[in-house]
């Protein structure tokens, strides 16, 4: 380790925000940090992972980071076994998920090791289409048993059936052996999600490095768009809402869909006519799955999906209607995509060698062939069956509230899902003896000093990283899915120490191109709403559900994200610029900024602050615009002219300056 | 007497003075290699400035022409062959002028015959006049190279070893000079890393002699070949240029104001034009190429602009891969299975 590099904070330094004291106790003491392991942890890189999970970690959403631990880990540690690495450690700090790779670098370890690895990742990546074909089968079939568990509540008496079937168990012991499945069922999802999802990211990243040692200055979205797939299942949600917007302006119900108002207001409205009727029954089709769209990255059950909250979907619906009566055509041009594709990789291709050639050609059929998992996987596992995992939870949530213990659906989700075992087994005996328990009090209890502490911790602001940094990153899965390198690394030490005068930040350059704008920060999806049409989001991570925002932005700016994480892939998409993994850009950045992001360098540039004369006047236009736009009854059309008109005013309060 | 003499010609010209389009990489013995990469730019079908070239037969003969003296029958011939030289100077000349036809301004300069011109034997050797006009002072400018070249061998030449003997040799051409806007050089891969998918271009105001020289700091713009981005760019001080006067005579050195100086002396369109010249030329002639080129207008052709070819010659840095070792060969499994079990491909480092 070079001794001028600097470090992050010590871990062991940080404390605990106000009112958030004895947070520990929501969280299992393996994944905190302790005394035992003190001279080792505290010399380690730890890294923020705001991609997975932006906010604190919920109790029992910790069932996610938990299962990927164990599953991910063991593919790469004692499945593939991995010769250059060992698995990701995790830890919470003050309700936050900080990760930290392990590399091998005992070359007697490594050549132990490589002969196993070699042997078992080959065997997959020759067989790759039928384990992948397999694959899908697993999955679909791990959600529909997900699906089919149900959670009731305990009747005042067990049911009928019970005796006249002569079954001798009960419904309160299918209330716990239905909890036990649906923890197995989440964590046999979890291997299914890093079963293919390592070996993908380490034939993207070998391609990766063979252009950046050919071409020093190729950028990775340039080989991300030599890669990626153009029927993409990540993409079908979208592309059902533009294609039933089409159909709703066909059966001349486009108005009704338009028209203000709650999803439910308009779904009753459409009810009313029979071309709405048919629309609506349209609809109901592709819920299932595509509605099973979450608002986040899939992680945390606060972003509910499509499906639980249809106004995400409306509002894009609203947006594609407007669209369609403009004679936009909506759908992806797949050909263009395509030829882009071909353009870009036969470019590059033509500057090389023969024999240069001949590799790049065999890395990028092989890389190719593989990443439509790394692409689809996401729907599968983190859209689908996370939302439907965090919906039964949810069920059970409403069954603990029905059996006397909790008070809302959610409280849930404050208990860590061994805590939840515990309280399953004291409402089953409560309901056994028939009499009530101090638990009705003390889980109340428990839950009320969890919410007060948990929002305390969401309240802090967790550091891009913690501890010290290695010489240099080179753990496939880091690189690749977190988008954490050595370049990386050294930003945000800069970022660390960089003076508050300091007009610029650094992060990936994602997407190509340059947009300047006024910065909205956006830190949870409801905060979504407040965006103004032409603005530039500036967000901890991106969802690809977000595609509504995508639409009417002018750029992204997100802290956290790989490459190939979401952000980066949907602004390609909408041909956004967006840089990404800038660390702190929510931090350096307040909504009213003017900023320039460069998608080209991945450099992010403060015009003029919030505050500036300059800054506040575009902005309060902007708001004047967004008011009046409200008022004349928020049609899409009306606020995206009132967008522009905000941009050409907050560009002149910039030039007059 | 048309024929060239001079023992080392591999080539026999018809003339003494040649067609530019004819002058190719064999013939840079007799024409420089100047001369060969004016050649290759317009057979790779790019603008470039209207020229002739004044081959080193001719040198040779001025040469031998100072060596027999006044007087006798040897000095008549050479004296003969002397004006041969002067009747093609000018009947080429006239031609440059095309349907205009008047005394156009040209560039006189002088075009290497041996390989290596760095070689201090050299030095000196090479001269240009920017600016000459009319058929008095393009001769008057070509004597002067040839007199350039010459004079370091004075003494040689006392001794009677000849000229073409000693190798020491030139040709001369002349160009119509552009009156550039704005000019500079184009590296047609990175000049350091050796990255082949950028295209590198330095450009200042005026004629390229600033920024060839070392003169000015000029803007700087990388551009990605495949997707026709400019990936960077940077703003350079552009403190003088050197421009044409209305009179087309003795070109100038004039400081550039503020406002030039703070805006980029090319804009999107000309650098895509710029790209598009970069990639016919690496088509045409092969890898890295370092390109000088300009934006202005010629008096042959009237008021309007256009973007023209000036020289052209290899970069000669190896790309960094390559230094570093083979490419890796193998299925793209292998290749995978390699990189993952810490192997590093190809030199590039993760």
């Amino acid at each position: 380790m070079a001794p001028d590099r600097g470090t992050f904070r010590n871990p062991y330094h940080v404390e605990a925000p106000p009112g958030a004291e004895g947070w520990e106790s929501m969280y299992p003491s393996y994944l905190l940090f302790g005394p035992e392991m003190r001279d080792r942890d505290e010399q380690k890189l730890w890294f923020f992972d705001q991609m997975h999970n932006p906010e604190p970690v919920y109790p029992f959403d910790l069932m996610m980071p938990e299962s990927w631990l164990v599953s991910l880990n063991q593919y790469t540690t004692r499945v593939w076994n991995l010769p250059t690495a060992l698995g990701i450690e995790q830890r919470i700090v003050n309700g936050y998920l900080y990760l930290s790779p392990n590399v091998i670098d005992d070359p007697a370890m490594i050549a132990e090791r490589e002969p196993v690895f070699q042997q078992r990742a080959r065997h997959y990546f020759e067989n790759w289409d039928e384990i992948y074909d397999n694959w899908v089968t697993k999955a679909t079939d791990c959600i529909d048993r997900l699906k089919s568990i149900r959670f009731e509540p305990l009747a005042e008496r067990e049911p009928a059936e019970t005796v006249l079937s002569a079954r001798g168990t009960t419904t309160a012991f299918d209330l716990l052996t239905r909890y036990s499945r649906l923890l197995e069922n989440m964590h046999e999802m979890a291997y299914y999600h890093f079963e293919m999802l390592n070996l993908a990211y380490g034939a993207y990243l070998t391609f990766l490095e063979f252009c950046r040692s050919h071409f020093p200055a190729i950028t990775d979205d340039l080989v991300a768009r030599m890669v990626a797939g153009i029927e993409v299942i990540l993409y079908r949600p979208d592309a059902e809402l533009r294609r039933l917007a089409a159909r709703a302006v066909e059966l001349g119900v486009g108005d009704a869909i338009k028209a203000p108002g709650e999803p439910a207001a308009v779904i009753s409205e459409l009810r009313r006519s029979p071309a709405g009727l048919q629309w609506l029954q349209e609809l109901d089709q592709v819920k299932d799955p595509w509605f099973y769209y979450s608002t986040g990255a899939g992680y945390c059950h606060a972003n509910r999906a499509w499906i639980d909250d249809l106004r995400p979907p409306f509002a894009a619906l609203r947006d594609y209607v407007s669209r369609v009566e403009r004679n936009e055509v909506l759908s992806r041009p797949l050909e263009g995509l395509r030829r882009e594709r071909e353009r870009l990789s036969q470019g590059y291709r033509g500057l090389l060698d023969d024999h240069e050639a001949t590799a790049f050609d065999n890395l990028l059929a092989l890389v190719r062939q593989v990443f439509p998992f790394v692409e689809n996987h996401n729907f599968y596992v983190e859209h689908w069956h996370h939302s439907i995992f965090f919906n039964k939870a949810r069920d059970l949530g409403a069954v603990i509230v029905a059996g006397g213990l909790l008070d809302r659906d959610d409280d849930i989700f404050y208990l860590h899902r061994y805590e939840v075992y515990s309280l399953l087994y004291e409402m089953e005996a409560r309901w056994a003896v028939g009499v009530p328990t101090r638990g009705e009090v003390t889980w109340r209890e428990l839950i009320a000093r969890r919410r007060q502490m948990y929002a305390a911790l969401e309240a802090w602001r967790p550091p891009a990283a913690l501890g010290v940094p290695p010489d240099k990153v080179t753990e496939p899965i880091t690189v690749t899915l977190f988008g954490i390198n050595t370049d990386t690394i050294n930003r945000w030490l800069a970022a660390e120490s960089r003076d508050s005068a300091d007009n610029e930040f650094r992060g990936l350059a994602a997407s190509p191109g340059v947009a300047e704008g006024i910065a909205r920060v956006v830190r949870q999806v409801d905060e979504l709403s407040l965006l103004v049409d032409g603005e530039i989001l500036v967000c901890p991570l991106t969802a690809p559900s977000w595609s509504i925002v995508f639409a009417r932005i002018a750029a992204a700016v997100s802290d956290g994200g790989g490459i190939m994480s979401h952000a980066a892939i949907v602004s390609r998409e909408y041909q956004l610029p967006a840089v990404v993994a800038t660390g702190l850009g929510t931090e350096i950045v307040r909504t009213g900024d003017r900023l320039r992001v460069d998608g080209d360098t991945g450099v992010v540039t403060i015009l003029a602050r919030a505050s500036d004369p300059a800054g506040q006047a575009g902005h309060a236009d902007r708001a004047d615009q967004q008011a009046a736009a409200a008022a004349a009854g928020q049609q899409a059309g009306a606020a995206a002219a009132a967008g522009q008109q905000a941009g050409a005013a907050a560009d002149t309060a910039g030039t007059s300056t | 007497m048309t024929r060239p003499r001079g023992g080392h010609d591999r080539l026999l010209l018809p003339r003494y003075v040649v067609a530019t389009a004819d002058c190719r990489a064999e013939h840079v013995g007799e024409v420089g290699g100047k001369a060969a990469g004016l050649g290759s730019l317009l057979r790779a079908g790019q603008r470039v400035p209207g020229s002739f070239v004044i081959a080193a037969s001719a040198f040779a003969e001025y040469v031998q022409s100072r060596a027999a003296g006044p007087g006798g029958a040897a000095s008549q011939q050479r004296q003969a062959a002397g004006e041969e030289v002067r009747r093609s100077i000018e009947r080429s000349y006239a031609a440059l002028g095309g349907r205009h036809g008047a005394d156009i301004p040209v560039a006189v300069r002088s075009s290497a015959t041996i390989e290596d011109s760095a070689d201090a034997s050299c030095a000196g050797q090479f001269m240009t006049f920017l600016g000459a006009r009319g058929a008095d002072e393009v001769i008057g400018k070509v004597e002067e190279c040839w007199i350039s070249a010459f004079a370091p061998h004075l003494e040689s030449y006392r001794s009677q070893r000849g000229i073409a003997e000693a190798g020491q040799s030139v040709a001369v051409i002349v160009q119509e000079l552009v009156d550039a806007r704005v000019s500079g050089v184009m590296f047609t891969q990175h000049p350091r890393t050796a990255d082949r998918s950028l295209v590198v271009i330095e450009s200042s105001y005026g004629l390229g002699e600033a920024v060839v020289g070392g003169e000015v700091s000029p803007d700087l713009f990388e551009v990605n070949k495949i997707t026709g981005q400019v990936t960077q760019r940077s703003l350079g001080s552009k403190a003088a240029e050197h421009r044409l006067p209305t009179d087309g005579r003795l070109v100038q050195r004039r400081p550039v104001e503020a406002a030039r100086r703070e805006a980029w002396s090319i804009t999107d369109e000309e650098i895509a034009a710029l790209l598009a010249m970069a990639t016919e030329l690496e088509s045409a002639l092969g890898r890295g190429l370092d390109v000088e080129w300009a934006i202005g207008t010629v008096e042959s052709d009237g008021p309007g602009e256009s973007l023209f070819a000036l020289q052209v010659r290899p970069i000669t840095a190896e790309p960094a891969h390559r230094a570093r070792g083979a490419a890796p060969a193998g299925s793209g499994i292998d290749l995978i299975l390699g990189r993952l079990s810490g192997r590093i491909l190809d030199g590039g480092a993760p």
